[in-house]
């Protein structure tokens, strides 16, 4: 019981919330309102106006008034016509552009969210918050609320006139109603546990066509060509069963409305036939009451299927909401400080960290530093903590215990937009954008200009490539630079990161995705843009970072080795002697 | 046409339920055209009862029951009410054959197109995006089901019902019919122009809507990148673009849409009207009776519907038609790739020859091989390297017939591949590509799929083989968790070693690695390629590697530049050829050498 007093609380806060992006639309709302009251008083005085034309006018043989009462009718039908499609429009307009302030808080909230909340949500859910969630509230913010209100007035106002012409019959007519509400809402409940059902079978069924459209080379080397199909039959048959099960609830329900319908005229004629012979009704008054029966059912149909959408919204709200509401847990001070002159160094001091509360250390009391212009290399296992050091300096995490700092700041003192300007990354994973060239060099960034983004392309000698591609540097990359090869690539990478013209640079296992051919001219370029500059570069491969000034040997969370190449390398028992001679082995042995 | 007869061979199947179906539907439409009769009849009679002078009992409950006029009023209203009640059981009769049999036809239809897909070569999906091939096997079908259903359940009934109700009015008062049905053809015109329009604009609209959510895509998998440069405002900017485009898009249909359901109760209401004022001047001339009105103001109630699902439909055969051309489009691909007429089903010892073959994909002309020529022995080690776009996994995917040459023969056992029986050979090979692709199942179904009933012992052997088991036993529910989708995403290296223990665990007598190890580390490598060289004695291996470390221990080694075979060799002899391979493997050691000083 409480829990249910518990979820209607909760509605009227998420109600209360969504208002929020309505408000700008308030008065909008309330013409909207005030429209759809006309048009549904309009469109239910038709019938009682007919009633009026053959009771005063026909019956009495008035050619005159009946053309007076046609003209009041077709009016009230125009008035009618004009005011539903306003107010149609009108609810359309604002829910949109609700819809367009909301999708786009939305988005901008996740984009600010830190890092970890990317890791905890896979990018499909966080595009299904932007996207169909949000579409999910449309009718809840346009024409929904509104339609439920002009329902309700529809059905107040047949009631009203009908009542008004005799109240007897009306009662007679409405015995009707309790079968009309028990199948509405019998139909209501079957349909959508089985539309559940449906949804699921559907998306069964779209998901296996996919899979195996993108891995039909493994089903015909492995021969499963016949199994599969005989699994996809049968997914396909729960689908079909689930169908036809959606079919035989529909096949109950539109024969019963129909039935009723004809049930409630049979009434008025059995009835209304009786009264009328004791003069107590008109024939006018039953052909009104024909068409109420008929009207009546459109609204109530309406209402229900309007509560299920709503009630599908407020679970969509709910999770937009729940975004809204994430905390960010790398908060920016209020009274940031600012490096004066940058020059890049770099001190990661008794550094402690761990991804999530539950789990261990990633870092242990990590510590070193890199000097203005210091090339510094990390190796080390997967899941040895190289990475996370990257993430730790560019403050895409916040640590547990320890301090980093650059040129002396502690980077908690920094706002971040200040903080990253000072690093130039480079993924290991080469992420290009749909766009030209350019657009994916400079980001965007209104104040690096051609002549910057061809010099720097010319410095890693990027640019060789680049203008022969179609349009040079205009040249727009299809699905993320598929066109390109992975060196090329990757220099467009190294061309971003060095136009931004960083102090420190971070390499993240940039070149352990090419092959060895490439490798070496990605090499040669990430050597000119390590000029000058601090550096940090994780790789897999030792062969990448042997000139490096200063090598991290990263083992479980700590840092187990530091130094130069040649002292590591003669450390008896080193782990870094180890890996060398690991990656070397058969080199060495064929010598 | 040819289209039509197409999809009707569909129904062949079903002829006898879609009969049945159209009979109910007609006969539903036959009771429903006596409803307003009777109710115009029952009007009739108390009109005249009330002019013949009727005596008039002062109690309603008389009325209703004890008098002559009760007689007629109850005789009438249960006639009405059996009538109802048929019509009502007719129409579900109705839906449950028709609609039922369009979800048979779509499941069969959904069949065929696996069915189909299955069998097609690797030539479509090279030719063919993958989004169009999933669309044609999920959208399109449910837009064809469209025809089996509702176009023809809408067309029968608006044919049958408009029938009944015409030849009724017409019967009663052709004059008023005329009037009455002045404004439904403008109901049907109307309702095809604007689902017409919808149709069109909801395209539009879903793919800016597919546009904007790339866009998010975009923006969410790059935040690392889009937060290190502060680009997080000029992200945003771009969001709204679309969103703002989106909009706009979305508020001009709904110009349109605001229009719809307001003019098809302007358009019914209109046709109402007439009868009234018709019907009423007729009245007061004498010609009809105030029930033929209340008669008529049914029919009209009773046309509508049909008639503007007379447009509606109309629209969605296009669609389906549409619809159907595509599908038929794949159903008519050819499939070169099959068994031939007395194909070769023997054991596979694992001896292969490449006899001047060359390939270039369909719609290109640059031949991605050219004439290669080599041989393997049953039990040999070869590997194959040279740059990325080389042709190196071309070649090894015509061993399997993903694709065959289009130039030259390739030789199993001596005999023409082309002349084997298809799954003959795919069951001999062991094929680790280089993109690793597993289904959205268990690890264990993944590391089975090859093999029927495979035993646990036997997945859990191949997965140690494949130097994967332990991090599988890792997992909370070890060979029974779930990958993709529903279940977990293993790392690039863990893919790959499930791909190999897949391929294992077939007991293949020819083993292709497509650079299947390129994600692993060099311990692990190791491990794994020891394992092969002792248990897969006697086993053809192929494969494609950038290490030197991977490959420097097979029995041959060639080096493939531009689609052609420029060195072969053993490791030791292609150093010292000192040629194209030596220049890799000295890109390889060079930077270790240049430490040694």
């Amino acid at each position: 019981m409480s829990n249910k007093q518990d979820s209607k609380a909760v509605d009227t806060t998420l109600i209360r919330r969504l208002y929020f992006f309505l408000k700008p639309y308030r008065w909008f709302v309330l013409l909207a309102i005030s429209l759809t009251l006309s048009a549904s008083y309009l469109g239910t005085i038709r019938p009682k106006l007919t009633q009026i034309a053959v009771d005063e006018y026909i019956a009495v043989d008035d050619f005159e008034g009946l053309w007076w009462i046609i003209t009041l009718l077709g009016g009230a039908l125009l008035g009618e016509f004009i005011l539903l499609v306003f107010n149609t429009y009108i609810t359309r307009w604002f829910g949109q552009n609700a819809l367009y302030s909301l999708r786009n808080t939305v988005f901008k909230k996740i984009q600010t969210l830190n890092v970890q909340f990317f890791d905890k949500n896979p990018i499909g859910r966080l595009i299904t918050r932007t996207t169909s969630d949000i579409e999910a509230l449309s009718e809840l913010l346009s024409d929904g609320v509104v339609a439920i209100i002009g329902d309700l007035f529809r059905i107040i106002f047949i009631l009203y006139f009908m009542f008004s012409m005799n109240w007897e019959l009306s009662i007679v007519t409405l015995t009707v109603l309790p079968i009309l509400f028990y199948a509405t809402f019998w139909f209501k409940a079957k349909v959508r546990v089985t539309f559940l059902e449906v949804r699921d079978k559907i998306a069964q069924l779209n998901s296996f066509v996919q899979e195996h459209i993108n891995g039909m080379d493994v089903v015909q080397l492995f021969n499963r060509e016949e199994k599969q199909r005989k699994k996809f039959e049968k997914i396909n048959a729960g689908h079909r069963d689930a169908y036809i099960e959606t079919i035989f609830y529909f096949a109950i329900f539109w024969p019963i409305v129909e039935v009723t319908a004809s049930l409630a005229m049979a009434l008025i004629v059995w009835y209304g036939g009786a009264r009328a012979l004791m003069d107590g009704v008109t024939f006018g008054v039953l052909l009104a009451f024909i068409q109420y029966a008929r009207q009546f059912f459109r609204p109530i149909q309406g209402l229900s299927e309007k509560f299920n959408t709503l009630q599908s919204a407020l679970a969509s709200s709910e999770r937009i909401f729940g975004v809204l509401d994430t905390k960010t847990r790398v908060i920016e001070t209020d009274t940031p400080t600012a490096i004066k002159d940058p020059k890049g160094k770099i001190e990661f001091e008794n550094v402690w960290f761990k991804y999530n509360e539950d789990e261990d250390y990633v870092l242990k009391n990590v510590s070193f530093t890199a000097e203005p212009g210091e090339d510094i290399a990390i190796v080390g296992a997967t899941g040895a903590g190289k990475t996370t050091i990257i993430n730790i300096l560019m403050r895409f995490y916040d640590i547990e215990k320890g301090s980093v700092k650059i040129d002396g700041v502690d980077i908690r003192d920094l706002t971040l937009y200040d903080l990253r300007s000072h690093f130039g990354l480079v993924l290991q994973d080469n992420a290009l954008f749909s766009g030209s060239i350019l657009d994916n060099i400079t980001l965007g960034h209104p104040d690096i200009t051609r002549e910057q983004v061809i010099e720097a392309a010319h410095k890693v000698e990027a640019h060789r490539f680049i203008e022969k591609l179609p349009e040079s540097y205009d040249y727009v990359l299809q699905e993320r630079g598929a066109s390109l090869s992975m060196g090329q690539r990757q220099l467009i990478c190294f061309v971003r990161a060095l136009v931004y013209n960083p102090e420190i640079l971070i390499l993240d296992e940039a070149t352990s995705s090419v092959d060895s051919e490439t490798e070496a001219l990605v090499t040669e370029s990430s050597r000119l843009m390590m000029e000058g500059r601090t550096s940090i570069v994780v790789a897999h491969r030792l062969s990448t970072i042997q000139h490096a000034d200063k090598i991290l040997v990263m083992h479980k969370g700590q840092i187990r080795e530091s130094g130069s190449h040649q002292e590591l390398i003669l450390q008896e028992n080193g782990l870094y002697k180890k890996l060398y001679e690991l990656q070397y082995k058969d080199q060495v042995l064929a010598e | 046409m040819g289209a039509l007869k197409e999809l009707n061979k569909y129904l062949k199947k079903y002829k006898g339920t879609m009969v049945l179906g159209a009979l109910f539907l007609t006969a539903s439409n036959f009771f429903l055209v006596w409803i307003p009769v009777l109710i115009r009849r029952t009007m009739d009679e108390v009109e005249s009862l009330g002019n013949e002078g009727f005596e008039v009992p002062s109690n309603i409950v008389q009325t209703l029951f004890s008098t002559e006029a009760s007689k007629i009023l109850a005789t009438n209203s249960l006639i009405l009410i059996g009538t109802v009640m048929l019509y009502g059981v007719l129409l579900f009769a109705t839906r449950q054959t028709l609609i039922v049999t369009s979800r048979k036809v779509e499941f069969d239809i959904r069949n065929d197109i696996v069915k189909k897909l299955m069998n097609l070569p690797q030539r479509y999906f090279a030719e063919n995006s993958s989004g169009e091939t999933y669309v044609r096997a999920t959208e399109d079908v449910g837009k064809v089901r469209d025809y089996y259903g509702p176009v023809i359940m809408y067309s029968i009934n608006t044919i049958t019902r408009a029938g009944f109700v015409l030849a009724m009015m017409f019967f009663v008062n052709p004059e008023l019919t005329f009037w009455a049905l002045i404004p439904l053809p403008f109901i049907s015109v109307f309702a095809y122009w604007i689902t017409g329009f919808i149709h069109r604009h909801s395209t539009i609209i879903q793919e800016q809507y597919s546009t904007m959510a790339g866009r998010a895509k975009e923006t969410f998998s790059a935040i690392r990148l889009i937060k290190a440069y502060n680009r997080i405002d000029y992200e945003q900017q771009l969001f709204e673009n679309e969103s703002e485009d989106y909009r706009k898009k979305k508020l001009r249909l709904d110009m349109i849409e605001s229009l719809f359901h307001p003019a098809l109760n302007f358009l019914i209401g209109l046709s109402l009207l007439i009868v009234v004022w018709k019907g009423g001047e007729m009245v007061i001339e004498g010609t009809i009776t105030v029930g033929n009105i209340a008669e008529f103001l049914i029919y009209v109630a009773y046309l509508t519907w049909p008639v503007a699902a007379l447009g509606y439909t109309t629209n969605r055969f296009q669609r389906s038609l549409a619809s159907w051309n595509r599908i038929q489009e794949l159903m008519n691909e050819p499939i070169e790739i099959k068994d031939a007429e007395d194909k070769v089903d023997q054991e596979v010892k694992g001896h292969l020859q490449f006899k001047g073959v060359g390939f270039n994909y369909p719609g290109s002309d640059e031949m991605v091989l050219k004439n290669i020529s080599f041989e393997i022995n049953p039990g040999e080690n070869i590997a194959i390297v040279g740059r990325t776009g080389s042709g190196k996994s071309t070649l090894v995917q015509l061993i399997p017939r993903l694709f065959d040459p289009t130039e030259g023969e390739i030789l199993l056992d001596g005999k023409n591949l082309k002349n084997w029986s298809l799954s003959r050979i795919r069951e001999a090979i062991g094929f680790v590509p280089q993109e690793t692709f597993l289904f959205s199942d268990t690890i264990s179904d993944n590391i089975s799929f090859g093999v029927e009933d495979a035993s646990e012992a036997l997945v859990e052997e191949a997965a140690e083989k494949a130097q994967v088991k332990e991090n599988i036993l890792d997992f909370e529910k070890k060979f029974k968790t779930m990958l993709g989708e529903r279940g977990i995403t293993l790392s690039g290296g863990q893919k790959q070693r499930t791909a190999i223990a897949r391929a294992l665990i077939k007991d293949p007598k020819i083993l292709i690695f497509d650079d299947s190890l390129s994600a692993v580390d060099t311990k692990t490598e190791d491990a794994i390629l020891k394992h092969l060289r002792q248990e897969l004695s006697g086993r053809t291996t192929i494969m494609i590697s950038h290490r030197i470390s991977t490959i420097k221990d097979a029995d041959k080694i060639y080096y493939i530049e531009e689609g052609q075979i420029v060195e072969t060799g053993t490791h030791e002899a292609l150093l010292a050829k000192d040629g194209r391979y030596t220049a890799m493997y000295n890109k390889q050691i060079l930077e270790q050498e240049l430490a040694e000083i």
